[in-house]
């Protein structure tokens, strides 16, 4: 992690319509930690959206008084509303967005992290520079007798630069898809880890993984998603560690982020992380983000809710607050990872959900295709039994789709296979 | 849970007038799937405008019987907050937030689509 970015001033507009969200402020406060920045004040205003600053010019006035270096919104801003306060204050301005952005910049670790968050950082600015573009043209004509013309061609640049990278990242993302393929044609299960940022998803995949990876009480620590392989209770898993999600996230960090997001939708089982310790209210909003996010990316794996932080309260509470989001929360489970609480029935659980393995009858010629093909069965299933005889008879336990590929062979026309 | 997935397509003009289509489907649901339909239903009508009186006037008209909440995208009821959309239509209503109450209205979306399209394919005076 990189030192000590600057000195910000956070700003908050509330529609005077809706509920109050003071986990807003916490919220927006944890961000700018984790992005590096020394935060001087926190202001908030309820009111309808100024369409020049977004907030109230007194405010931004206000925030002004403390002397930050940078003006950070938790609201959305326009091209137009940055190229006004930032016109008008002098002083650099960036909303909720471009702070996950600059998040995700400073710990992009693998080439495609790097990729999808500066197509993130291209797709966010692509906007902003066209109508930059457009009010420095409103402004005056360039030339002699204005009959010049000023260089667009950072707008062009930036599109030039988008497609690359979304091509780049497709390849990225058919090899992910072939991996995935692979490995379940292999015999493992997918089992991914999604959840809200900071819910404790890599505290979980350390203790189920007996692994070491970073995890950190604050935002985004994970960007890239790391595998291990599990034996549970002689299931062959692979549980993946993902990126967390965040509230209100844009469309186009969840397109950048397609191919890492991949992982939740093509896996088997997806393990909804939530932080149980969270009041109820902010509970709920999380776990609404959570489903959200899921929607958008098209996930139809089944879904195991994961209560995490368990220990921080106490039995009844636990019960209490399950009890609140129980419309949200499928075959949920109380765990506490720090501590190794809940992981057995977690464990059972995962098991459950797991598409069944099957048992099936396979009749191979004894010569060395046959033989050849046994030992691929060795690979991905379990042999329960084996009868070498006139032709090999074995009875195999395992996933159907890995039990063809390992029989897979152009001539053959799989006839022989009988489920038991 | 019961609940009632409501989508109203047809909310644009055709030479003047909105002809649309409310579909409401009556379904049990998990936090992540539609377990069970129990009910659907269709009902047209051709307005003037597409005003909050006549969605509202389609809507109850489409989920009057079904048991449960109503669940629709706060787009139906023009970015409403909850509360007041739910004392404008009398019954408690909720937009969407499980996978399986959005679920429910994809499928009420593909019914009132395709409804909708089979009944200016056909024809039929709505």
């Amino acid at each position: 992690m990189k030192g000590e970015m600057g000195t910000v001033v956070l700003l908050i507009r509330e529609n005077p319509r809706d509920d109050p969200h003071p986990e807003k402020n916490e919220e927006l406060k944890g961000l700018a930690k984790a992005a590096g920045y020394k935060v001087k004040g926190l202001i908030s205003q309820r009111r309808g959206r100024d369409g020049k600053f977004q907030l109230g010019r007194g405010k931004i006035e206000e925030a002004m008084a403390f002397g930050p270096e940078k003006l950070v919104f938790y609201n959305p801003l326009s091209p137009g509303q940055v190229y006004n306060i930032s016109k008008e204050f002098d002083i650099p301005v960036i909303d909720r967005f471009n702070l996950i952005l600059e998040i995700f910049a400073s710990r992009a670790s693998s080439k495609e992290a790097h990729l999808q968050v500066e197509l993130a950082q291209l797709s966010y600015r692509a906007p902003f520079v066209k109508v930059m573009e457009s009010l420095q043209k409103l402004s005056e004509r360039p030339g002699y007798g204005g009959s010049g013309s000023y260089d667009i061609s950072m707008y062009r640049d930036i599109k030039a630069r988008i497609a690359k990278i979304k091509s780049e990242l497709k390849g990225v993302e058919d090899r992910g898809e072939r991996r995935r393929q692979r490995r379940k044609d292999l015999g493992f299960d997918l089992v991914a880890l999604a959840g809200y940022t900071n819910a404790g998803k890599s505290t979980l995949f350390n203790t189920l993984a007996k692994e070491g990876v970073s995890s950190k009480d604050q935002p985004f620590t994970t960007l890239s998603p790391t595998t291990r392989a599990l034996d549970v209770k002689g299931r062959r898993l692979l549980l993946t560690d993902t990126v967390g999600f965040i509230s209100d996230l844009p469309l186009f960090l969840i397109k950048a982020f397609r191919s890492t997001l991949a992982e939740i939708v093509e896996a088997d089982l997806v393990l909804l992380v939530s932080d149980l310790s969270d009041p109820a209210p902010i509970l709920r909003e999380k776990l609404v983000a959570c489903h959200e996010v899921l929607w958008d990316c098209g996930n139809y794996a089944p879904i195991v809710t994961v209560f995490n932080k368990a220990d921080r309260l106490s039995e009844e509470e636990i019960s209490t607050r399950i009890e609140t989001v129980l419309d949200l929360a499928p075959s949920p489970v109380t765990i506490s990872a720090k501590n190794d609480q809940g992981l057995g029935d977690l464990i059972d659980l995962v098991l459950e959900k797991l598409p069944p393995l099957e048992t099936f009858e396979i009749r191979l010629s004894t010569s060395e295709d046959g033989m050849g093909r046994l030992s691929r069965i060795y690979e991905v299933a379990e042999v329960l039994e084996v009868d070498y005889g006139e032709e090999i008879v074995a009875l195999v336990k395992g996933r159907p789709d890995s039990i063809f590929w390992a029989l897979k062979h152009p001539d053959s026309n799989l006839s022989f296979l009988e489920g038991v | 849970m019961d609940v009632v997935a409501v989508d109203i397509s047809g909310r644009h003009s055709v030479d003047g007038a909105y002809i649309m289509v409310c579909a409401s489907v009556s379904v049990r649901i998990s936090p992540e799937k539609i377990e069970k339909t129990c009910g659907v239903r269709l009902v047209p009508k051709t307005a003037p405008s597409p005003d909050l009186d006549v969605v509202v006037d389609l809507i109850n008209s489409a989920t009057k019987g079904f048991p449960g909440v109503v669940v629709a995208e706060k787009g139906d009821f023009y970015n409403m907050e909850r509360w007041r959309a739910e004392s404008i239509l009398g019954r408690e209503m909720k937009y969407p937030e499980s996978l399986g109450e959005r679920r429910a209205i994809e499928l009420a979306h593909h019914i009132s689509f395709a409804g909708r399209n089979m009944l200016l394919d056909l024809e039929m005076p709505l």
